[in-house]
């Protein structure tokens, strides 16, 4: 469950920005390794308190994935006019992941680094224990897709969002600016992912390659899903996380992370359009 | 005519840079230089090896490392469990990449653009996992290595480092020309460009896609796999990192850096970017991927046709000046503009 938490708040911002700007961001795992990094500065250098750090990390991504559209895809797509883009859009955002990637290393060196849990203690439910730090995952991933999901539902802007992603052309007619749209989309989506890395910190080991085993697990949540479908996305996350989290007791552990791709080829093989896509000629 | 000349002058440039590389190992014969030479070729075949399927037939592959590293374990397993000679490991791991290029190839004639991409990636991370899982077979973590090198190489340092360059470059070379010619002379290479402009037209026109799109599987994985293996038994060492996501994206870097779909575009890229990688490591060895990235980006935005359509873009410039010139001389009086060989890059008239 704790893991299906973490995938959702991944899965479901890569998905948001794959519905909204068809761009399959390869960079999202780096800003979920930022939101880890910025959590450590926040807690082990600053001193802050550990909602102080979280809400840094989650601001921190959600400020660089504002950068994303103005720097990289709005010049890729001015220069593309109407021209179709092919992978160009992938092929830019790995230059991304590996430009974020190494940059961490850069700056902060390839060492694993070790961030003190966000609370402490032990949640008895019978027999076994449940560390207050996983509990707190599962309900700050909950709480932030519900606030989303409100967000695109009740508020202005998220419907503009989802106006875009359904009809760019017809929401532009309707006066609903794309760029702005497109700015903010990248912004929650990486916003997201800074939040799933700051919470996921204590419980993992911080380095710069973090993030990027869960993007391509997220691509296989996404193909599950049903791309571009939240909804789907959010299920998805959920069975490839109780999925992995029971295939170990058939299993050597360290095939776990091989679920997820084994899953998403046999998806793509069987039912391309994912658990709740509709069939759309591709 | 000036596209002739140009023609004429690219050759030219071409068999000046051919012998250069022939020559290197009596030009520099440092191991050293002739070390980062050999790798660098090596990546060459890579980079070319993925245009042909990516950048020419337009079937974006993610998984590169996966088939260099699968060319890899192949032809060092067979050389160290079996005692097969590295010659023969070489063609079966050319071979065995190949296969599995097909068979990847064979369910994904279904999927296109992200979708591929992305089983790729993930197949490329299955063989990741396995070569560091499979203990007994691969060496796991650690990698595998004590299993020979090519034979009959000399036993200096100097005359050794410039056998095996030698011998690399004359395997690269003949990948590279095969492909080439697969891609410029024959049906095939009009079937792949079919397919990456308008897959569903070229199969209007009668052109067998699912036959094409195989083979040009077939060719990339296993010239990707003939990497691999050269990489082997070169290294000396293969680890399951050759496997990893950041080879691909270092080669799909180089590629878009010599310029999609051309070949011997990306074989020049990797050349290129991968002295300035060896160039940044006495900067500091975290910066090259800092320059691979930015590179990528900045390529894909402002250059996509990378460093070959620099010189595309330099033809064309030509021809249009010769319209302008044609146009001049029709109004007498005019002086002739001169028309170097190497106008500006940069030109403001010149159009992405």
């Amino acid at each position: 469950m704790v893991l299906g938490g973490l995938y959702a708040l991944f899965a479901v911002g890569l998905t948001l920005i794959f519905g909204v700007l068809d761009v399959i961001n390869v960079a999202h795992g780096e800003f979920f390794a930022v939101g880890g990094y910025l959590v450590f500065a926040a807690l082990v250098l600053l001193h802050l308190p550990p909602a102080a750090g979280v809400a840094v990390a989650g601001l921190g991504a959600f400020l660089l994935g504002l950068a994303v559209y103005p720097l990289l895809i709005g010049p890729l797509k001015r220069r593309l006019g109407r021209r179709p883009a092919g992978s160009l859009y992938l092929v830019l955002t790995l230059g991304l992941s590996t430009f974020l990637q190494s940059s961490l290393l850069a700056v902060a060196g390839g060492e694993y680094v070790r961030v003190p849990p966000l609370v402490s203690g032990i949640l008895e439910i019978g027999s076994t224990g449940v560390s207050h730090q996983r509990l707190l995952v599962v309900t700050v991933a909950a709480l932030l897709l519900a606030g989303l999901f409100a967000f695109l539902r009740w508020h202005r802007e998220g419907l503009a969002v989802r106006a875009v992603a359904q009809n760019p052309e017809a929401a532009q007619a309707m006066g609903i600016s794309l760029t702005r749209i497109f700015v903010l989309t990248l912004g929650l989506g990486a916003g997201l992912a800074g939040v799933g890395g700051a919470l996921m910190a204590p419980l993992f080991n911080v380095y710069p390659a973090v993030g990027f085993p869960l993007t391509i697990k997220a691509f296989a949540i996404t193909i599950l899903g049903g791309m571009g479908n939240l909804v789907g996305a959010l299920l998805a996350s959920l069975i490839i996380g109780v999925a992995e989290s029971l295939v170990v007791m058939a299993i050597p552990s360290q095939w776990q992370n091989g679920v997820a791709f084994v899953v998403m080829i046999i998806v793509l093989l069987l039912r391309p359009q994912g658990l709740l896509g509709r069939a759309t000629s591709r | 005519m000036s596209g002739a000349r140009f023609r004429s002058l690219r050759r030219l440039v071409l068999c000046a840079g051919g012998v250069v590389v022939a020559l290197l190992p009596a030009l520099a014969p440092h191991p050293f230089v002739l070390s980062l030479a050999t790798q660098a070729v090596i990546w060459a075949l890579l980079a070319s090896s993925w245009d042909l399927l990516s950048g020419y037939t337009g079937q974006i592959s993610f998984g590169h490392a996966g088939f260099f590293a699968l060319g890899a374990y192949t032809a060092a397993g067979m050389a160290k469990h079996l005692g097969l000679s590295p010659w023969l490991g070489l063609l079966l791991g050319t071979g065995g990449a190949a296969l599995v290029g097909v068979g990847v190839g064979f369910p994904a004639l279904r999927l296109r653009g992200h979708y591929l991409a992305l089983v790729t990636l993930a197949l490329a991370e299955l063989i990741r996992l396995s070569a560091q899982n499979w203990l007994s077979v691969t060496g796991g973590p650690f990698g595998m290595y004590d299993f020979g090198t090519f034979p009959g190489l000399p036993a200096g340092a100097v005359a050794r480092a410039q056998a095996t360059y030698l011998l690399v470059v004359a395997v690269v070379a003949g990948a590279v020309a095969v492909m080439l010619y697969v891609c410029r002379r024959t049906r095939a290479g009009q079937a792949f460009r079919a397919i990456r402009e308008d897959e569903v037209l070229a199969e209007s026109l009668g052109i067998n896609t699912t036959v094409y799109k195989l083979l040009a599987f077939a060719l990339s994985s296993g010239f990707a796999g003939l990497a691999g293996g050269l990489y082997a038994f070169y290294i000396q060492l293969v680890s399951p990192t050759v496997a990893s996501a950041a080879t691909t994206s270092l080669v799909i870097g180089m590629a878009v850096f010599g310029g999609l779909g051309t070949i011997w575009g990306p074989a020049l890229g990797a050349l290129l970017l991968f002295a300035v990688n060896e160039a940044l490591r006495f900067v500091g060895v975290v910066y090259n991927l800092v320059a691979v990235g930015l590179t990528i980006m900045v390529f894909v935005i402002f250059l996509p046709r990378g460093l070959a359509g620099l010189a595309l873009r330099r033809q064309r410039l030509t021809v249009r000046r010769d319209a302008l010139r044609a146009e001049e001389d029709a109004e007498p009086g005019q002086p002739e503009q001169v028309t170097g060989a190497t106008p500006s890059a940069e030109d403001p008239r010149s159009t992405a």
